[in-house]
């Protein structure tokens, strides 16, 4: 028993880089937009299926991962330019047209995800073997694919932290008006934003689809996955969010073990009304005033 | 609504239960899914588009009462209408604790939170044996589509009446007061909490009802269909291309929207979700308004204010302020050094404040003195950290903000707080209702009170049609409304014409002479030095002076606070 919680929680640990993944674009242009992209589980799921055909005809998911990620980017900066920015005005009523539009977006991305891949759940078969580490077997795919993903986040971290472009990034999301006035294009850094946002779906779509099968129409619970990771997280809050991809990722494969794929996928939205309930600021921020 | 129109309404249903009563059998399934939606539709609207709280989980209460009709029906045999009215009741039972959880939160979350329990409510179906499990069960199916299509037609026309009933009642009008602005429907008194927690669980109604006639007309339930999200997805739309937020925009959506999905699932079965996706967005980028929108300016169409204020001059012989007014110099409203702390940040710091019956205290201080907060504290809207505040004699430490302006304290906000979507009228008798029970008083009260600020002539306009002065006097005349017994102005007077000013300053007169205590806000001394009995003076969250006007003006901490310490230097050399 003892040791069966102790390789739980290290494959909770692992799980909660992919998480961390695949709710970190989300962040970012929830950030930037103050919108939720309701589409974004459905631009995970397009991109692990694109992977999935790109195995089929013999790329390495790994080989895939930048390609999905560069075509993932390419149609977030398409949602956000062709479609998002014509939505004019500002304040709440914008704010409601935009999740309104992205919440139309969503069924358009996993309609057509539907009519390519069909509903069958899909999977890639990726290192099938486990290493054993102190009496504790890992899977191989999961060891690497947490590698990538806490790798990826890292770096989009640091682009974030240390460069010019995402320092205005990160000027936008705490005050649109105040980066303005300072000269920051804000259409461009909305663009940048989303499209990067986008990118890191994709690649978290690539490696997610090495780990577990999912079908067209997975999206919308991937949405409140990542919404929960970041409501728990607290808004924008690095460390917070770091935090919340392990428990989270702890929380998923203890349930899994425990009580089996339903409980597994109800745990989640327990968590997502738990966290809002007690904890609305998320686990680090702090409360809010009148 | 007038003759023309309830004839209107009239032969439309007509021909509706026409239609479906002698029509085929496949035009009666066609009607029924059409007509269908427009109910799940109006459903939605109520929380999403009356309340504000948009969400994505109105189908949890069509499957809700999918279940519950087969569950009923399966289990104890019963006729189907008995099955139906089941789905009714229940469902919004089963609504009251899942709205206890999920009205605590709002925007997004509360939208992401409906999507959730949707998921969790599909999990469940899908997991227990009485539902049927996964593959779903077979229930007793209607006699014919006609008779099916018959019953939706004449149960969404009731459910179109009693939402019109909804918009025009009192709870109609507070709903869409708690959607322009939650706090300040909490500053009239209204309890915001419960008034979300009815909308919800009539919507859960008839999102309920539509599930049951629905399982009862295909004579089939299993999870995947009962909390379906192209169900969800049309819900939305339909009520986004109508008008979100009117009376008839769902109808008038569901009619267009509804006809065109069906053709695609006749025809596109396939491609029905990404069109609709489409379509979705380009109503939500292209026309936000929906087809209310575009003609909302049309006498047909624009929304007409609840009720209308009394021809010539009111009085309010009825209606008694809260307790019987004496002049002796009482203590009403007394705060025992009161903080509040923000993390490190002590934005109020062991204050000691009295308000008397009959005068004005004026509470100055420069910018980020903590004024503000002190109101809020005197108010409710914030719990302080230590201290107490006694309106009365009685604590009102942790009471919720909307019960005080039931015992007789009305705040008003720094920047204006009106609701935008309701007309002059409107913004005062959503005041009045929550104040008085019967609808004479209310409207006497709101009549009177429009009068005192100037206003009845414009009683029809939007707000966004005043000037900002007559906004401010609006929302002054929101809360004289009460008739309180402690009024707080939160710089109540800045940007009003000397003119406005003099109005305000009448009214302020009445009310103190009959015993009430004004606490205001200042920054512009000159608009309320004439009336304040006392001065107290704020800066970085503590006490600097009190006493009276004059006195304080000369206090040289008063002038160091509000100059700088080297201008009050200068200016002492100078004297």
């Amino acid at each position: 028993m003892y040791q069966t919680l102790i390789s739980l929680l290290v494959l909770g640990l692992l799980w909660g880089g992919v998480f961390l993944l695949l709710a970190g674009g989300l962040n970012l242009i929830y950030g930037v937009m103050k919108v939720v992209n309701l589409a974004h589980g459905d631009f995970i799921v397009l991109a692990g299926l694109m992977a999935f055909s790109l195995y089929e005809i013999g790329f390495n998911p790994l080989v895939s991962l930048p390609i999905v990620a560069l075509a993932l980017f390419a149609l977030g900066g398409f949602t956000q330019f062709g479609l998002l920015e014509h939505i004019k005005g500002s304040g709440p009523t914008a704010e409601l047209r935009t999740l309104l539009a992205t919440f139309g977006f969503s069924y358009v991305v996993s309609n057509i995800s539907f009519l390519i891949w069909g509903s069958q759940f899909q999977s890639i078969p990726f290192l099938q073997g486990a290493v054993v580490i102190g009496g504790i077997a890992l899977p191989e795919a999961l060891l690497v694919c947490s590698f990538v993903a806490f790798a990826l986040s890292a770096a989009v971290h640091l682009w974030l932290t240390r460069t010019k472009h995402g320092k205005s990034v990160r000027a936008v999301a705490q005050s649109s008006l105040g980066a303005e006035t300072c000269g920051v294009d804000v259409r461009k850094v909305r663009f940048l934003a989303f499209s990067v946002g986008s990118a890191m779906a994709g690649a978290a779509g690539a490696l997610l689809i090495c780990l577990i099968p999912f079908q067209a129409t997975s999206g919308g619970e991937m949405t409140v996955q990542a919404f929960t990771l970041i409501a728990l997280g607290g808004l924008g809050s690095y460390v917070g969010a770091f935090l919340a991809a392990e428990l989270l990722g702890i929380a998923e494969v203890m349930t899994q073990y425990f009580l089996g794929a339903n409980g597994a996928a109800g745990i989640i939205y327990v968590v997502f009304v738990a966290v809002l309930i007690f904890r609305p600021s998320g686990l680090l921020g702090k409360a809010g005033r009148v | 609504m007038n003759m023309f129109k309830l004839a209107a309404g009239f032969c439309f249903v007509g021909a509706g239960i026409a239609v479906a009563a002698f029509g085929s059998g496949f035009v009666a399934q066609t009607l029924f899914q059409i007509v269908l939606f427009i109910m799940l539709a109006i459903g939605w609207n109520i929380i999403s588009g009356f309340t504000g709280y948009v969400s994505f989980g109105q189908v949890s209460f069509f499957g809700l009462g999918a279940y519950i009709t087969s569950i009923v029906a399966l289990q104890f045999n019963v006729p189907w209408y008995v099955g139906l009215a089941a789905a009714g009741v229940i469902a919004p039972v089963m609504a009251l604790p899942l709205g206890l959880i999920m009205l605590r939160l709002s925007g997004i979350y509360f939208a992401l939170g409906m999507f959730g329990l949707a998921r969790i409510l599909q999990l469940i179906a899908s997991e227990l044996e009485i539902t049927g499990g996964p593959m779903g069960t077979s229930i007793p199916i209607a006699d014919s589509p006609q008779l099916a299509a018959v019953v939706c037609v004449s149960a969404t026309t009731l459910v179109v009446l009693l939402t019109y009933a909804l918009y025009r009642s009192r709870l109609g009008l507070s709903l869409m007061a708690i959607r322009d602005d939650p706090v300040a429907a909490e500053s009239i008194g209204i309890n915001t909490f419960k008034a979300k927690i009815i909308a919800f669980c009539i919507s859960a109604a008839v999102g309920g009802i539509g599930g049951a006639l629905y399982v009862w007309n295909i004579g089939f339930v299993d999870p995947a269909s009962a909390f379906s999200g192209t169900i969800e997805l049309q819900c939305v739309l339909i009520v986004l291309a109508g008008g979100i937020g009117t009376a008839f925009g769902p109808v008038i959506g569901g009619l267009i929207i509804s006809s065109f999905s069906t053709y695609l699932w006749l025809n596109f079965p396939l491609e029905q979700q990404a069109i609709l996706g489409i379509v979705t967005m380009f109503v939500a980028i292209v026309t936000p308004g929906g087809v209310a929108g575009l003609f909302a300016n049309s006498k047909l169409w624009k929304r007409q204010s609840l009720w209308r204020p009394i021809e010539a001059g009111a009085t309010l012989s009825n209606v008694t302020p809260f307790r019987a007014s004496g002049q002796d110099r009482k203590p009403i409203l007394t705060c025992q050094s009161i903080s509040v702390h923000f993390g490190g940040v002590r934005a109020v710091n062991s204050v000691d404040v009295t308000a008397y019956r009959g005068e004005m205290l004026a509470i100055i201080g420069p910018n980020g003195a903590g004024k503000s907060t002190l109101f809020n504290l005197m108010s409710s809207f914030l719990k302080p950290t230590a201290g107490r505040v006694e309106l009365n004699g009685i604590s009102i430490v942790g009471k919720k903000a909307y019960t005080l302006p039931h015992q007789g304290l009305v705040r008003t906000f720094q920047t204006s707080r009106l609701f935008s979507s309701l007309s002059v009228w409107e913004n005062i008798l959503v005041a009045a209702n929550s104040r008085y029970g019967k609808k004479a008083e209310a409207i006497a009260a709101a009549t009177k009170a429009l009068v005192d600020v100037d206003l009845l002539s414009h009683w029809q306009d939007s707000v966004d049609q005043l000037t900002p002065g007559q906004q401010r006097l609006l929302e002054i005349a929101r809360s004289l409304v009460f008739e309180p017994e402690v009024l707080l102005l939160d710089e109540a007077m800045a940007g009003m014409t000397m003119h406005e000013i003099g109005r305000v300053h009448q009214a302020l007169k009445r009310l103190m002479s009959r015993g009430a205590a004004v606490v205001a806000i200042e920054h512009v001394l000159p608009a309320i030095a004439p009336l304040a009995a006392r001065v107290h003076v704020l800066d970085f969250g503590t006490t600097v002076a009190e006493g009276i006007p004059a006195e304080v003006m000369r206090n040289p901490l008063v002038v160091e606070a509000y100059m700088g310490r080297e201008d009050a230097e200068s200016e002492k050399q100078h004297a």
